[in-house]
C-alpha cells in the first residue's frame, strides 16, 4: 500500500471502531424498531410488515396527554437545573480555587450511586412523615395531609436532581474557560459586578448552558424512573407508557411507534432550539 | 413471631419470591431481552388447542413416544422457592440417579417470556427442561403458541394421587394438559394498624373516602381488574368485556376521587410501613416477610368479597432435551413427604393437602423454636386455606384470544398509566 | 486634557512638562502575597512620579514587580503598604471601574463574543454615554488605529496586529487620564512589533494621554519612552530617560540588563585630584571618572560599553584608559565585529568594532591586543 493511500485511509480506519459500534448498536436496532413500528399483529400470531401506521395514530391519540406531560416535565426540570446549576457551576469555576476538582467530585459523588437507588432514597426523604415533612408537620407548619411524593412536583424535582450533573458540567466547562482577564477588562472598562456578569460572563457561558440543556432535556423528557418511583396516579410519562407497552403488553408496534414519535418530537425540538439559540449571534445579542 | 424470626428457615420462607419480580426490570430499563426480541422480529404462530380429550391423548402419545430417560434435568425457577441446600433435589438424585441443574433465573414473567420466545419460535432448546410460570398472560401465550409439552399423566402418579382437587381443575389449564402447580399465593388487602383503626373487611374499604390519598393499588392489569370486579360482586372467572368495563369504571372512579395514592408494583411494602399509604392491595407473603425482617406490625386480610389466588406452575418447553427426566422430577414434588418438606421451608399454599398431616407429625416430633415454626405453618390459612377460604379465592381473568386480552390490557392500563 | 480634542490630533502633546499635580504617583508602595503559606513580597517599596502626557515605561525581567505595580495603578490589586495617587487623589480601595485609567492587556483580552465595534464601545456604554456620541467617538478611534471598515469583525477573525489595535482602541476611546499597557506587543512577531512601536508612539503623540508601558524588552522601552523605571526584585533600580539609562546605568543590574556591558573589578591605586586610577594588570591603566568620590584601597566595579572600546595591536597613546588582553573569540556580525578579549586577571571583555572600512578584522584569535576607551565612557557602579 502506498503511503499516500495509507494516509488517505487513516481517517476511515480511525473512525471504523466507533462507526461499527454505532452501526451495530444504534443504526441496526433503530431500523428494526422503525420496521416494527409499521408492523401489525400480536406476539402470538406474529407480526408482519404492513405499513401499519395506525400504531402511530393509536399511540398518539391514546397517550398524547403523557407526551405533552413529558415535555412539560422535561422543560420544568431543565429550567430548575439552570437556576440551581448555574450558581454552582459559577462558584466552582470562579471561587473553587485549587479545590475545583474536589468540589466537582463532591458534586458527582451522589451520582456514583445507581440512578434507581438514588431516586428510591428520595422516597424515604420525602415520605409523608419522613425526614423532611415529619418535623414540619409535628411543628404544625404543614397540614397533616400534605405530601410531596406522588405529585408532579416530586417527579419534576427528581428529574432535575437526577440529571443535574449533565447541566452543571458543561456550564462549568464554559465558565472555567472564560479568561479571568476578560473580567478584569470589563471592570477596567467601567463595568461593575452586575454588568460584568451580564455582559461578559453570562454570554460566554451560554454555549455551556446550551449543551447542558441538550444533555438534560432529552433524557429528562424520556425518563420513566422518576415518574414510576416518585409519581402518583396522574404523573405517568411517555417513557413509562413505552416501557409498559414493550414489557407488559408486548405490543411492540405501538411501543416502537411511541418511541419514534418521542424521538421525532425531541429531534424537532432540538433542531428548532439549535437554529434559534445555537448560533454565535445569540452570544452577541446576549452581550448587548 | 419473635421466636420464629430467629429461625432462618422461617425468614427465608417469608422472603417471598416476588422480590424484584414483576417490576424490577421495568425500573432497570427497557430490558435487553425485550429489545432483542423486538430486533429479531417476532414470529408467533398460533396453534389450535386440542379441544377433545381424544385429541389431547393423541398429542400426548405423539410427543412422548420414543422419549427416554437421559439421567439429567435442567430446572428454571424463581428465587426463594427452595431451600438453598436443595435437600429435595439431593434426595431425588439419590433415589433416581437423575442429576438436577437447578437455577433461579426467572425474576419477572414478561421478560422471561421475551427471553425464551425467540428460541422456542426457532425450535431451539432454551436450556431448561422445567420452568415455573405464573398463571397469567404469558402462560396463555405459551399454550397458544404451542411451546409446551402436553403432559403424559401416566407419568404423573403422585400428582394424580396427591394433588388437591382444585389444583386438578384450574381455569387456566383445565385437566393439567400442560402444567402442574408448583405453589400458590394470594392477593388481598394489607394495612398498617397504626393508621387504620377499623380493620378492613371489604374490598370496598379501598374505596373509602376516609382513606383519600392513602390507598395503594396494584399496577398489574390482572391484579387490579380482579379487585375492581370483587368490588362489584363479579366473579372474574366468568367475566366478559361488559364486566371489565364496569370494573374499569369503578376503578376510574376510585382514582379520580383522589383515593388512590399510586399504582404500585411490589414497591408498596415500604410506603405501607412508612405510612405514606395506610392500606393497599398486597401479596400475602410480602407482609409477613416485612414483619419478620423489620419488626413492623402490618396486617394482611382476605376481604369478604374475595381475593385473588395465583399459581406458579411447572411445565416442559417443547424443545426440552430431557422431558422424561423432567416429568419424573415434577411428579416427585407431589409425594406428600417431599411436598411437606418443601412447604415447611417456603411457606406457601401447597397443592398437596396431604402435606398438612405430615407437617403436623413433624410438629409432634420437633421441639423449641422449630416446633413453633412448624406449628405456625401447619395452622396457617395462608398455607393451608380452608374450604371457606378457597371459596373466596378467585383466579386471574383468562383470555380466549389475544384480541380480547389486548382490549382488557388497554382498558385497565388506561387507568394505571394516566 | 480636554475630552473633545482627543483623536483629532489637534492637541499633540509637547514633551513631558512637570506640572503641579502629577498624573500618577506611587509613594513607597509595597505589595505582599501569600502563596502556599509563604509571604511573597512582589513590590518592596516603590516610589514613582509619572507626569501628565508622559510615555513612561516600567522595564524589568519577569517577576520584578512591574506588572504588579501597574495592576495597583489600574486597581486590580490594592497595595499592602504605601499609597497610589491618581491626579493627586489617593485611590486605595477604589475599584478599577471607578478609576479613570484604562488598560491594554497582555494578549489583549478582547471580548470574543463581541465584534470590533461592540468591543470598542463597551466602556462608553457602561459610562452611559449617549448613542450618537458613542458612534462618533468609536468612529474616530477606529480611524486613529486604522481599523475603519472592520468594525463588524470578530476578534478571532483578525490578525494579531489588528487585535492589538482593537485593544488599544477599546481603551483609548474612553479618553482615560492614563493608559496602562501591559506588554502589549509581546505576542507579535518582530516586524510587526517594530511597526507597532512607532504606531504607539504616534498615537500617544496624537492623543496626548499619559502612557504607562510595562515591558521586559529593553529595546522597546528605549525606543518609545520619555522615561524608564528599571525594576528588579520589587525595587526600582534606576529611573531616568533612555539615554541616561543606557549611557550611565546606575547599578550593576541596570548595566547588565540594558545592552551589553563589560565589568571591570579592582582596587583603587591612587587618587590624584579629580583622577583615580584602578590597579589591574601590568601596563594597564584604568582611569576612573569623577575619581574624587573614591579613596585609595577601595574595591570598585567599573563598566564600559563594548562599542566605546577601541581595539588595537599597538599600545595607544593619550589620556585614555588602557588594558591588555588576548583575543579568545572573533565573530563577524555584518555591521560590526565582536571580539572577546580575556584580561590578565581572567575577566572577559566584549568589544564591538564598527565594520566601517573593509571586511578585514583588526585582530585574530590568540593575538595580544590593547583595549582603550575614554574615561568618561566608563562609570563606577554602586
Amino acid at each position: 500500500m502506498s503511503s499516500r493511500l495509507r494516509a488517505a485511509l487513516t481517517p476511515y480506519a480511525l473512525i471504523f471502531p466507533g462507526g461499527l459500534w454505532l452501526a451495530i448498536f444504534f443504526v441496526v436496532p433503530t431500523v428494526v424498531m422503525l420496521s416494527l413500528s409499521l408492523q401489525s399483529g400480536d406476539v402470538v400470531s406474529g407480526y408482519a410488515f404492513t405499513f401499519n401506521w395506525h400504531s402511530y395514530v393509536d399511540g398518539i391519540t391514546t397517550y398524547h396527554d403523557q407526551i405533552v406531560r413529558s415535555v412539560i416535565y422535561g422543560l420544568a426540570a431543565t429550567l430548575i437545573q439552570i437556576v440551581v446549576g448555574f450558581p454552582v457551576a459559577y462558584w466552582i469555576a470562579f471561587r473553587g480555587g485549587r479545590r475545583k476538582s474536589v468540589y466537582l467530585f463532591l458534586l458527582l459523588l451522589p451520582f456514583l450511586v445507581s440512578f434507581v437507588l438514588r431516586t428510591i432514597s428520595w422516597q424515604f426523604f420525602l415520605s409523608d412523615n419522613g425526614l423532611l415533612l415529619g418535623p414540619l408537620k409535628s411543628l404544625g407548619l404543614l397540614p397533616q395531609d400534605f405530601h410531596i411524593l406522588a405529585t408532579s412536583v416530586a417527579v419534576v424535582c427528581g428529574l432535575a436532581y437526577n440529571y443535574l450533573p449533565f447541566m452543571v458540567l458543561p456550564m462549568y466547562v464554559a465558565l472555567e474557560r472564560i479568561d479571568p482577564r476578560l473580567l478584569e477588562a470589563a471592570q477596567d472598562l467601567y463595568a461593575g459586578r452586575t454588568q460584568t456578569f451580564l455582559r461578559v460572563v453570562l454570554p460566554l457561558s451560554l454555549p455551556g448552558v446550551f449543551a447542558g440543556v441538550l444533555m438534560t432535556f432529552v433524557p429528562a423528557t424520556s425518563d420513566y424512573v422518576n415518574a414510576s418511583v416518585l409519581g402518583g396516579t396522574s404523573n405517568t410519562m411517555i417513557g413509562n407508557v413505552i416501557q409498559n407497552q414493550f414489557l407488559v403488553n408486548q405490543d411492540y408496534p405501538v411501543a416502537s411507534a411511541l418511541s419514534f414519535t418521542l424521538m421525532a418530537l425531541l429531534l424537532a425540538g432540538i433542531y428548532a432550539y439549535a437554529r434559534v439559540l445555537g448560533t454565535e449571534d445569540v452570544l452577541e445579542v446576549a452581550a448587548r | 413471631m419473635n421466636d420464629l424470626s430467629r429461625d432462618p428457615a422461617f425468614l427465608r420462607g417469608m422472603t417471598r419470591r416476588r422480590i424484584g419480580r414483576r417490576d424490577a426490570l421495568r425500573l432497570a430499563g427497557m430490558s435487553a431481552a425485550g429489545l432483542a426480541l423486538a430486533a429479531c422480529g417476532v414470529q408467533g404462530k398460533g396453534v389450535a388447542k386440542p379441544t377433545t380429550s381424544a385429541q389431547a391423548q393423541s398429542a400426548v402419545e405423539k410427543y412422548w413416544t420414543g422419549k427416554v430417560r437421559n439421567g439429567h434435568v435442567d430446572f428454571a425457577n424463581w428465587p426463594y422457592y427452595m431451600d438453598p441446600k436443595h435437600p429435595e433435589l439431593k434426595q431425588f438424585t439419590a433415589e433416581t440417579g437423575i442429576t438436577v441443574n437447578y437455577r433461579e433465573v426467572i425474576h419477572e414473567m414478561p421478560s422471561w417470556f421475551a427471553k425464551i420466545q425467540p428460541q422456542l419460535a426457532a425450535g431451539q432448546s432454551i436450556g431448561y427442561d422445567i420452568m415455573v410460570v405464573t398463571n397469567g398472560i404469558q402462560f396463555g401465550q405459551l399454550v397458544k403458541l404451542g411451546y409446551l409439552v402436553p403432559l403424559d399423566h401416566a407419568k404423573l402418579p403422585n400428582f394424580t394421587a396427591n394433588a388437591g382437587a382444585r389444583y386438578k381443575a384450574e381455569d387456566f389449564d383445565p385437566g393439567n394438559v400442560y402444567s402442574i402447580p408448583w405453589t400458590s399465593g394470594m392477593t388481598g388487602i394489607a394495612y398498617n394498624p397504626k393508621y387504620v383503626d377499623t380493620p378492613p373487611t371489604s374490598v370496598l374499604d379501598l374505596w373509602n373516602p376516609k382513606y383519600k390519598g392513602k390507598v395503594g393499588m396494584m399496577a398489574d392489569s390482572q391484579e387490579i381488574a380482579n379487585f375492581g370486579m370483587f368490588a362489584l360482586g363479579i366473579d372474574p372467572g366468568n367475566s366478559g368485556q361488559a364486566d371489565w368495563e364496569k370494573a374499569a369504571a369503578k376503578l376510574t372512579e376510585q382514582r379520580d376521587a383522589g383515593i388512590v395514592r399510586k399504582y404500585y408494583d411490589q414497591s408498596y411494602v415500604d410506603p405501607l410501613s412508612r405510612g405514606d399509604i395506610w392500606l393497599t392491595m398486597a401479596w400475602s407473603g410480602d407482609v409477613f416477610q416485612k414483619n419478620v425482617s423489620d419488626g413492623t406490625d402490618l396486617k394482611f386480610v382476605i376481604p369478604q368479597e374475595g381475593a385473588t389466588i395465583w399459581t406458579d406452575n411447572m411445565m416442559i418447553p417443547k424443545s426440552a432435551e430431557n422431558p422424561v427426566d423432567a416429568i419424573t422430577l415434577m411428579d416427585f414434588f407431589y409425594r406428600t413427604d417431599v411436598a411437606a418438606h418443601l412447604t415447611e421451608y417456603i411457606n406457601y399454599v401447597t397443592p398437596v393437602p396431604g402435606a398438612q398431616s405430615v407437617i403436623q407429625a413433624d410438629v409432634a416430633e420437633a421441639t423449641g423454636d422449630r416446633k413453633k415454626l412448624l406449628d405456625a405453618v401447619a395452622g396457617s390459612s395462608l398455607v393451608f386455606p380452608s374450604e371457606d377460604d378457597y371459596a373466596k379465592l378467585h383466579t386471574y381473568v383468562g383470555f380466549t384470544d389475544t384480541a380480547r386480552q389486548k382490549q382488557f390490557e388497554n382498558l385497565f392500563q388506561a387507568i394505571t398509566t394516566s | 486634557m480636554t475630552e473633545t480634542q482627543a483623536g483629532t490630533g489637534a492637541d499633540v502633546a509637547a514633551a513631558p512638562t512637570s506640572q503641579t499635580v502629577p498624573a500618577i504617583e506611587l509613594d513607597n508602595v509595597v505589595k505582599e502575597y501569600t502563596s502556599h503559606g509563604e509571604v511573597v513580597r512582589a513590590v518592596k517599596g516603590v516610589s514613582l512620579t509619572i507626569t501628565e502626557g508622559e510615555f513612561f515605561s516600567l522595564l524589568g525581567p519577569s517577576g520584578c514587580g512591574k506588572t504588579t505595580s501597574m495592576r495597583m495603578i489600574a486597581g486590580f490589586e490594592d497595595p499592602t503598604g504605601g499609597v497610589v495617587r491618581l491626579h493627586g487623589e489617593d485611590v486605595t480601595g477604589v475599584p478599577p471601574n471607578r478609576r479613570d485609567v484604562n488598560m491594554v492587556f497582555q494578549s489583549y483580552a478582547l471580548f470574543p463574543h463581541m465584534n470590533v465595534w461592540d468591543n470598542i464601545a463597551f466602556g462608553l456604554k457602561r459610562k452611559k454615554v449617549a448613542d450618537a456620541e458613542i458612534r462618533r467617538r468609536v468612529g474616530e478611534t477606529l480611524e486613529v488605529v486604522d481599523l475603519l471598515g472592520r468594525e463588524k469583525r470578530r476578534p478571532k477573525e483578525m490578525s494579531g496586529g489588528q487585535q492589538q489595535r482593537v485593544a488599544l482602541a477599546r481603551a483609548l476611546v474612553n479618553r482615560p487620564r492614563a493608559l496602562l499597557l501591559d506588554e502589549p506587543l509581546g505576542a507579535l512577531d518582530l516586524k510587526l512589533r517594530q511597526h507597532m512601536q512607532i504606531e504607539l508612539k504616534r498615537i500617544q503623540r496624537e492623543v496626548g494621554i499619559t502612557f504607562v508601558y510595562v515591558t521586559h524588552d529593553q529595546g522597546e522601552a528605549l525606543t518609545m519612552s520619555d522615561r524608564i523605571a528599571v525594576m528588579n526584585d520589587g525595587l526600582v533600580e534606576q529611573l531616568a530617560d533612555p539615554r541616561e539609562i543606557y549611557e550611565r546605568p546606575a547599578t550593576k543590574f541596570v548595566a547588565g540588563f540594558i545592552g551589553t556591558s563589560n565589568l571591570l573589578g579592582g582596587t583603587v591605586q591612587e587618587v590624584a585630584g579629580d583622577t583615580a586610577v584602578l590597579a589591574l594588570g601590568a601596563g594597564d591603566r584604568v582611569v576612573i571618572p569623577r575619581g574624587g568620590t573614591v579613596a585609595a584601597g577601595d574595591a570598585v566595579d567599573l563598566t564600559v560599553r563594548p562599542e566605546k572600546i577601541t581595539i588595537s595591536r599597538e599600545q595607544p597613546a593619550g589620556d585614555v584608559s588602557v588594558v591588555r588582553g588576548t583575543v579568545s573569540e572573533v565573530v563577524y556580525l555584518g555591521t560590526y565585529n565582536s571580539y572577546m578579549v580575556v584580561l590578565a586577571d581572567g575577566a572577559e571583555i566584549t568589544v564591538f568594532e564598527q565594520n566601517a572600512h573593509d571586511s578585514s578584522t583588526t585582530a585574530e584569535r590568540g593575538d595580544t591586543v590593547w583595549l582603550s576607551w575614554q574615561p568618561r565612557h566608563s562609570f563606577v557602579l554602586r
